[in-house]
């Protein structure tokens, strides 16, 4: 035991100067560096230790440092958010809004993956793979305005085109009616990052190992039969891991666009009833009506449940599968 | 084998079919944007428009660019667009550029806090109190600094970075250049795949984001295009309102100049990426197999 202690001092008498001449040599990089640790400190651990806000009475003009010195206040913000009167409205459209968008939005990409996979005149598959990742790179106002120019009561082409075939009397109010907001919520994910998720998939069916397609063609499987055979256990690993980022990020979204961004600029007045998730809640009550601490109380809660999620998503998938994050 | 032969041809079909109608649905939605921003205003809310403008016309354009609002803008969101892409291209790479040295001293340390601060955040409510204190809010700053580093591609430039020759490096530093040199004048001119994914992705991120423009900013000649667009969406999403509404006697609507500046908005990116597709997609390769 003394003989270790002994042989740690002296490396470590012997390592400092030894660290301090490849600092001094390397303080350039250092510099560099330094600099992205002080933004890092700045703009995302600040905001980290900013959270305790939700424990304390805390009034925007006192700044950061109202931060440390107001008062606690326990729980009493969380426990104002369950016994809010809309509380069960709001957790329950969170909750429907990231099924619902995981259900329909998971398997989408994977299918055109396995569709594009099966093309071989390689202008048409290069074309429509440019195409279906357009929509990752437009904006959600965009999508919204789109989403309007479509499906409004008054200037929607889909109300006009069944009107005039005669399927509907009356406009349907597919972007106020709160009964429909899912759907387009759903829809728009869709349309949007669809053909960007099918990239990796894309990526991992090219891993694959041609001979197995060829030998499975000799031994007389048909196009359907390597497709179950081969192509899917080919990429199971990818699916996992990206079904368990999926599940992680169920409450902002998903893997297809925020749950935020969308709430909030296709919902309105009039579907409130249906699109109003934690999110946008949190938003209205925080930054609009100024109170902070109740906002970051209902933020932390979300935050830590999606943490939450991530881990026992990835520990489900290690146990049943093998594939993990971490 | 004449029936297997068959099998094949019915499966074709299939496959075409479907993806022909996927590429339908992406595509028209921005074709029909684009008839009806060349369609008069007015004449655009009798419906029945589907393949072609009925009534051709640049007032919708004219308008949009007259507007001070809509022009003031523009001109706010090009800028955030080139100078927030410039200072997170240029930034990010110097960051990478030191962590990319593998016999960094702590450099494990600066990997562990960059990976934490990708996976953790503390929320929106917190990072408004920080942008406040440190004077952000209302300013141009707001656009361009808290997004000036990006972990994502950090850890993306890092693994480009070590992949580049060390005797490439190495003559400059026999000729006596100070590391910036050798960042600036070696390592930034061959990377070009790296620069090029990078900038298409921050550009893209620059020209789209509104949430900061709803959140931080209250000053109105600080808008982006994006928030205007919110404005003008909002202004005509509620039901039986908008036909007629705003429309003047030049017969452009409240409808028709959400369209053009949808159709302004989604142009320019529609112009670059096919030409940086090869890039971004080796990009987003390389960050999903490392990072």
């Amino acid at each position: 035991m003394n003989l270790k202690v002994a042989i740690a001092k002296t490396n470590t008498t012997k390592q400092w100067p030894q660290y301090w001449k490849r600092f001094k040599k390397q303080w350039p990089l250092h510099l560099f560096v330094g600099m992205g640790m002080l933004f890092l400190l700045i703009f995302a651990y600040t905001p980290m230790f900013g959270i305790i806000m939700a424990f304390k009475e805390y009034r925007i003009v006192t700044g950061i440092r109202g931060i440390f010195t107001s008062e606690w206040v326990g729980l009493q913000y969380f426990r104002e958010f369950v016994t809010d009167y809309r509380f069960g409205e709001i957790v329950r459209n969170t909750l429907v809004l990231s099924l619902l968008k995981v259900l329909f939005t998971f398997p989408a990409p994977i299918l055109l993956a396995i569709l594009l996979n099966e093309v071989r005149k390689m202008a048409f598959k290069r074309f429509v793979q440019t195409v279906s990742y357009l929509p990752h790179f437009i904006s959600w106002v965009v999508v919204a305005g789109l989403s309007f120019s479509f499906f409004s009561a008054d200037v929607g082409i889909v109300n006009k085109l069944l009107m005039k075939i005669g399927l509907i009397l009356e406009p349907l109010d597919l972007t106020t009616n709160p009964d429909y907001f899912w759907g387009l919520a759903v829809g728009t994910a869709m349309w949007k990052e669809m053909g960007w998720w099918s990239i990796i998939f894309m990526a991992a069916i090219a891993g694959i190992n041609p001979a197995l397609y060829e030998a499975a063609q000799i031994d007389g499987a048909g196009r359907l039969a390597r497709i179950r055979h081969i192509t899917l256990p080919g990429i199971k690993g990818t699916v996992v891991v990206v079904l368990i980022l999926t599940v992680g990020s169920i409450l902002g979204g998903g893997l297809v666009g925020s749950n935020f961004e969308q709430a909030y600029l296709l919902g309105n007045s009039i579907n409130n009833s249906t699109s109003e998730i934690v999110q946008t809640y949190a938003f209205k009550v925080g930054l609009a009506d100024g109170r902070f601490a109740y906002a970051a109380a209902i933020d932390l809660i979300q935050s830590v449940i999606s943490v939450t999620l991530i881990f026992l998503s990835n520990y489900v998938a290690k146990r049943t599968s093998g594939s993990s994050l971490f | 084998m004449a029936r297997a032969r068959q099998k094949d041809l019915l499966f074709d079909a299939f496959i075409y079919t479907i993806l022909f109608c996927i590429m339908l649905v992406m595509l028209y939605p921005f074709f029909y944007v684009l008839i009806i921003s060349f369609n008069k205003g007015t004449d655009s809310m009798l419906g029945d428009i589907y393949l072609w403008s009925r009534s051709f016309t640049l007032e919708n354009y004219a308008m949009f660019l007259s507007d001070p609002k809509w022009y003031k803008a523009l001109v706010v969101t090009v800028m955030r667009t080139v100078i927030g892409t410039f200072l997170g291209v240029t930034f990010t790479c110097l960051v990478a550029y030191g962590l990319s040295h593998r016999d960094l001293l702590f450099g494990k340390v600066y990997f562990s806090v960059v990976i934490f601060a990708m996976y953790f955040s503390g929320g929106l409510i917190p990072y408004y109190v920080v942008l406040r204190s440190i004077g952000l809010l209302n300013t141009f700053g707001v656009y361009v600094v808290p997004s000036m580093l990006s972990t994502f591609f950090l850890l993306i430039a890092v693994s480009f970075f070590r992949e580049i020759p060390a005797e490439l490096k190495e003559s400059a530093v026999i000729d006596g250049a100070s590391e910036f040199k050798i960042f600036w004048s070696i390592v930034l001119p061959v990377s070009l795949p790296l620069l090029a994914t990078m900038s298409l992705f921050l550009g893209v991120g620059q020209w789209n984001s509104w949430l900061d423009s709803a959140y931080f900013v209250q000053e109105d000649w600080l808008r982006t295009l994006t928030f205007r667009m919110i404005e003008i969406i909002n202004k005509s999403n509620i039901p039986r309102e908008a036909l007629g509404a705003g429309a003047t006697t030049s017969g452009v609507t409240n409808y028709s100049l959400q369209v053009t500046s949808m159709v302004v908005s989604v142009a320019p990116i529609v112009c670059v990426y096919p030409f940086l597709q090869k890039y971004f997609v080796q990009g987003i390769m390389l960050g999903s197999v490392k990072g």
